[in-house]
C-alpha cells in the first residue's frame, strides 16, 4: 500500500492496517487478552487495597501503636519525588511508542532507554524507602499492607524493567516493524498500568 | 512475533489449517488441541472425583456411629477438609468449565481452537500440579480447618496449611487463564454471522462463567496469598493482636467463593438449555432471557458474598442489603427455570438418558434453590448456619445441580466426542441409582440440620441423646450414599465399555441443531474445513438449519436417528 503520500497520524494508521488478515486477527485477540490480563491484575491489587481499607477503617487510631509507640507517618516528600520519576517514565514510554509508530527508531531507542533508567531509579527510591522504614512487615497491619502492596507494585515495576529491556533488544533486532509492533503496544499498556496503580497507592499510603 | 514481511495472503484469516501434531507427547500429553485438553480435564477430574468421593464415604462411615469411632477426630477433620477442597477446586471447576467447556465451546462457535492454545495447555497442567501439591500435605500434616480454611484456626496448622494455599492459588491461576482464554475466544472467534444473540446457550453460559473466573478467582488468589504470607512470613493480615482482622479473610474468601458456585452452576445451566430443546423437539423458550439472565447471575453474584457471614459479626445495616441482594439472585434463576419449563410445555419429549438428568436437575436444583432462600434470610440463617441444613443445601445445588448437569452433558456429547453412543441401559441404571441415592442421602440432612445437628462434628453423641432419631437418619444416609458410589462406578464403566461396544453414532444422533453436530464424530483435528456462516440462532425447529458453507451436506431438518432412539423403541 502506498503510504508515502500520507503523513502523521494518517500514515501511522495506514501502516497499522497494512497487515495480512491472519496477523490482524491475532493482534486483535492478543490485545483483548492482554487487556484482560491487566484487568485481572487490577483485581489482585484491588483485593489487597480492600484489605488495607478494611484494616485501616476498623483500627481505632491510625497509624497504629506498636509496643506502646505510635508508628510515624510515611515520608510524603521523598515518595512524591519518586512518584514524579515513575510518572515521568510513563510520559517517556508514550514518546517511545509514538516515535516507533512514526518510524523514528533513534528517538525510540532514546526514549526507551530513558524509560528503563527512570524505572530503575524508581526501584532504587523504593529500596531506600524500605531500608529507612521505621516499621516491619510483621509488626502491624499497617506494615503488612504497606509492604505487601508496595512490594507487589515494586515487583511489577521490576518485571516491567526487564520486559522493556527485552522489547528494546527485540526492536533493534528487527522483530517489530512499522506495521507489526503489538509487543511494544503491550509493553506500553503494561507500563501505564503500573503507573496508574502507583497513583492509587501513593494517595492511599502517603496523602491519606 | 513474526518478522516484517507482510505478505497479503489471498485467503481469509479463517482458512488457516495447521497440520496435526506428530508423536504421542505432542498429540496426547502436551497437546494444544482444545478437544484433547478437554479429554485431559475430563479424566483427571474424574480421577480426582473418585478420590474426593472416597473421602466423603469415609466421612459417612464415621457418622454411622454417633460416638464416631471409625477414625480419629483429627483424621475426620482432614477428610472433610480435603473432600471439600478437592471437590470444589479440583473436580467441579475442571469438569464443568475445563472438560465440557473446552470440548464443546469452540465447536459451537465454529472455531478451530480457543484463542490461546498454549495458555489452554498451561491451564490444564496447573490442575494436576495443584492436585499433587494438595495431596502432598498428607505427608507433612494435612489441613483440617474445613475447605474454607478460616483463620485463626487454619493458621494453627503447620506447613500443610501453607501448601494448601499454594495448591489453591495454582488451580486459581489455571481458572483465571481459562477464563481469559474463553472470553477472548467467544468475543473474537465466532463464525461469521454468529451475532451475540445467535450464540448457542451453552456457549453463552461458558462466556458468563469465564467472566466470573477471570474476576473472582484473582480475588481468591489474593485472599490465599495473604493467608500464605501469614503462614510463611508471619505477616499479620488476619491476626487481631497486631491490627489484623480474621473477618477480613471471610470477606476476601467469599467474594470469590460465592461467585464460584455460579462457576459451577452456569455451565450446567448451559447444558440444560441445549439438552431440553433437543429432546422436547421445540425451540428454547426465551432465548434472550436465558442468555442474559446468566450474565445477570454472573454480575449479581458479586454482590451477595456477605450472606455467608451473618453470624460472623457483620454490621446489622449490612445484613439487610445482602439479604435482599441474595433474594434477587432468585429472579434470574427463576427466569431460567420457567423458560425451561415453558420449553418442555407441549413438547414431544424423548426420555433419553441426558434428558432424564436434565429433568432431575430441574427438581433437585429448584429444591436447592429454595433452601438457599432460607439461608439468605438473616433470622433463618442465624439458626441454620453451620448445621447440616447448609450441607444439604450445598449438595442439592452442587451435586443435584452442577453434577447432574455435567453428567447430562457427558452423555449428550459423548457420541460427538467418540463416535459411539453410550449404553442407554447402563446410562438409565446409573441415572436412577444416582438420583435415588442422592435424594435419600441429602434429603434427611435438612431436618437433621433444622433440629440443630452441627456440620463438621466427628462425633454427635450428645446431639443423639437429645434427638435419638438422628442416629437412624445418619445410618440411613450412609447406606443410601453407597447407591451413588454404585452409580458413579456404572457410569465410569459405561464410558469405557461404550468406547468399543457402543452403537455407532453418526454425526448427529440426537437430531440437534448447534454447529458441533454438523461435523464428523469424532471431530477432525481442525474441526471445520470451511468456516460456516450462521444465519439465525440454532433452536428454531420449524425452520431449516441456519447454516451456509458446511463441510457436509446435512438434513436441513435433523431428527433423532435410530441409533439414538433404538433402546427406547425396543422397550416400547
Amino acid at each position: 500500500m502506498a503510504t508515502t503520500t500520507l503523513t502523521g497520524h494518517a500514515a501511522v494508521e495506514a501502516r497499522y492496517n497494512d497487515v495480512d488478515p491472519v496477523y490482524a486477527e491475532t493482534r486483535d485477540m492478543r490485545l483483548l487478552g492482554f487487556v484482560l490480563v491487566l484487568f485481572s491484575d487490577c483485581i489482585l491489587f484491588s483485593s489487597f487495597i480492600f484489605a488495607y481499607l478494611y484494616l485501616r477503617t476498623s483500627a481505632p487510631v491510625w497509624p497504629p501503636f506498636v509496643d506502646g509507640h505510635q508508628l510515624p507517618r510515611l515520608d510524603t516528600a521523598f515518595a512524591a519525588v519518586n512518584s514524579v520519576v515513575l510518572f515521568g517514565s510513563g510520559v517517556t514510554m508514550h514518546f517511545a511508542l509514538e516515535n516507533w509508530k512514526n518510524l523514528k527508531k533513534g528517538a525510540f531507542n532514546m526514549w526507551m532507554i530513558l524509560t528503563i533508567i527512570l524505572g530503575i531509579a524508581f526501584l532504587g527510591g523504593q529500596a531506600h524507602e524500605y531500608l529507612s522504614a521505621q516499621m516491619t512487615w510483621q509488626g502491624s497491619a499497617f506494615g503488612a499492607s504497606f509492604f505487601t502492596l508496595t512490594g507487589m507494585h515494586g515487583f511489577h515495576v521490576f518485571v516491567g524493567v526487564v520486559y522493556l529491556t527485552v522489547l528494546l533488544v527485540q526492536a533493534n533486532r528487527g522483530v517489530y516493524t512499522g506495521s507489526k509492533y503489538f509487543g511494544l503496544t503491550a509493553g506500553t499498556l503494561y507500563w501505564h498500568f503500573v503507573d496508574v496503580i502507583w497513583v492509587l497507592l501513593f494517595y492511599l499510603f502517603y496523602l491519606w | 512475533m513474526e518478522a516484517s514481511t507482510s505478505t497479503h495472503a489471498d485467503h481469509g484469516a479463517h482458512d488457516h489449517i495447521h497440520p496435526p501434531p506428530e508423536g504421542f507427547i505432542r498429540k496426547y500429553v502436551f497437546s494444544l488441541d482444545h478437544k484433547v485438553i478437554g479429554f485431559q480435564y475430563f479424566f483427571v477430574g474424574l480421577l480426582l472425583m473418585v478420590i474426593a468421593g472416597s473421602f466423603a464415604e469415609l466421612i459417612r462411615i464415621q457418622l454411622m456411629d454417633p460416638k464416631g469411632t471409625f477414625m480419629s477426630f483429627s483424621t475426620y477433620n482432614v477428610m472433610f477438609t480435603m473432600h471439600g477442597t478437592a471437590m470444589v477446586w479440583l473436580v467441579t471447576i475442571p469438569l464443568v468449565t475445563g472438560a465440557i467447556g473446552n470440548f464443546v465451546m469452540p465447536l459451537q462457535i465454529g472455531a478451530r481452537d480457543v484463542a490461546f492454545p498454549w495458555l489452554n495447555m498451561i491451564s490444564f497442567w496447573l490442575v494436576p500440579l495443584s492436585a499433587i501439591t494438595l495431596f502432598s500435605t498428607f505427608l507433612v500434616g494435612a489441613p483440617d480447618a474445613g475447605w474454607t480454611e478460616y483463620p485463626p484456626v487454619s493458621l494453627q496448622q503447620g506447613v500443610g496449611g501453607a501448601l494448601w494455599c499454594l495448591a489453591i492459588i495454582l488451580v486459581g491461576v489455571s481458572s483465571t487463564l481459562t477464563g481469559m482464554n474463553f472470553t477472548v475466544t467467544v468475543a473474537k472467534m465466532r463464525a461469521p454471522g454468529m451475532t451475540w444473540t445467535r450464540i448457542p446457550l451453552f456457549t453463552w453460559a461458558t462466556f458468563s462463567t469465564a467472566l466470573i473466573n477471570m474476576i473472582a478467582t484473582v480475588a481468591l488468589s489474593a485472599a490465599l496469598l495473604a493467608l500464605f504470607l501469614e503462614h510463611a512470613f508471619n505477616v499479620p493480615f488476619f491476626d487481631s493482636t497486631r491490627g489484623g482482622a480474621a473477618v477480613l479473610y471471610q470477606h476476601m474468601f467469599w467474594f470469590y467463593s460465592h461467585p464460584a458456585v455460579y462457576i459451577f452452576i452456569l455451565p450446567a445451566f448451559g447444558v440444560i438449555s441445549e439438552v431440553l430443546p433437543t429432546f422436547a423437539r421445540k425451540p428454547i423458550f426465551g432465548y434472550k432471557m436465558i442468555a442474559f439472565s446468566g450474565l445477570a447471575i454472573a454480575i449479581l453474584g458479586f454482590a451477595v458474598w456477605a450472606h455467608h457471614m451473618f453470624p460472623s459479626g457483620l454490621a446489622p445495616w449490612l445484613q439487610i442489603p445482602f439479604m435482599i441482594l441474595t433474594y434477587a439472585i432468585g429472579i434470574p434463576t427463576g427466569i431460567k427455570l420457567f423458560s425451561w419449563l415453558a420449553t418442555l410445555w407441549g413438547g414431544r419429549i424423548h426420555f433419553t438418558t441426558p434428558m432424564l438428568y436434565c429433568l432431575a436437575f430441574l427438581i433437585t436444583f429448584t429444591f436447592g434453590g429454595v433452601t438457599g432462600i432460607f439461608l439468605a434470610s438473616v433470622p433463618a440463617d442465624l439458626h441454620e448456619h453451620g448445621s447440616y441444613f447448609v450441607v444439604a443445601h450445598f449438595h442439592y445445588v452442587v451435586a443435584g445441580g452442577a453434577l447432574l448437569g455435567f453428567l447430562a452433558g457427558v452423555v449428550y456429547w459423548y457420541p460427538k466426542a467418540t463416535g459411539r453412543m453410550m449404553s442407554e441401559r447402563l446410562g438409565k441404571l446409573s441415572f436412577w441409582l444416582f438420583f435415588v441415592g442422592f435424594n435419600l442421602t441429602f434429603l434427611p440432612m435438612h431436618w437433621l440440620g433444622l433440629e440443630g445437628m452441627p456440620r463438621r462434628y466427628a462425633s454427635y453423641e450428645y446431639f443423639a441423646k437429645a434427638f435419638p432419631d438422628s442416629v437412624f437418619w445418619n445410618q440411613f444416609e450412609t447406606i443410601s450414599s453407597f447407591l451413588m458410589v454404585a452409580a458413579v462406578a456404572i457410569f465410569a464403566f459405561n464410558i469405557l465399555w461404550s468406547l468399543r461396544n457402543g452403537v455407532p453414532a453418526g454425526n448427529n444422533p440426537w437430531g440437534a441443531r448447534t454447529l458441533e453436530w454438523m461435523i464428523d464424530s469424532p471431530p477432525p483435528y481442525y474441526n471445520f474445513k470451511k468456516i460456516p456462516t450462521v444465519l439465525a440462532r440454532p433452536y428454531d425447529f420449524a425452520d431449516p438449519l441456519p447454516y451456509l458453507n458446511l463441510d457436509h451436506d446435512v438434513d436441513p431438518y435433523p431428527a433423532p436417528t435410530e441409533a439414538a432412539l433404538q433402546p427406547a423403541r425396543a422397550r416400547a
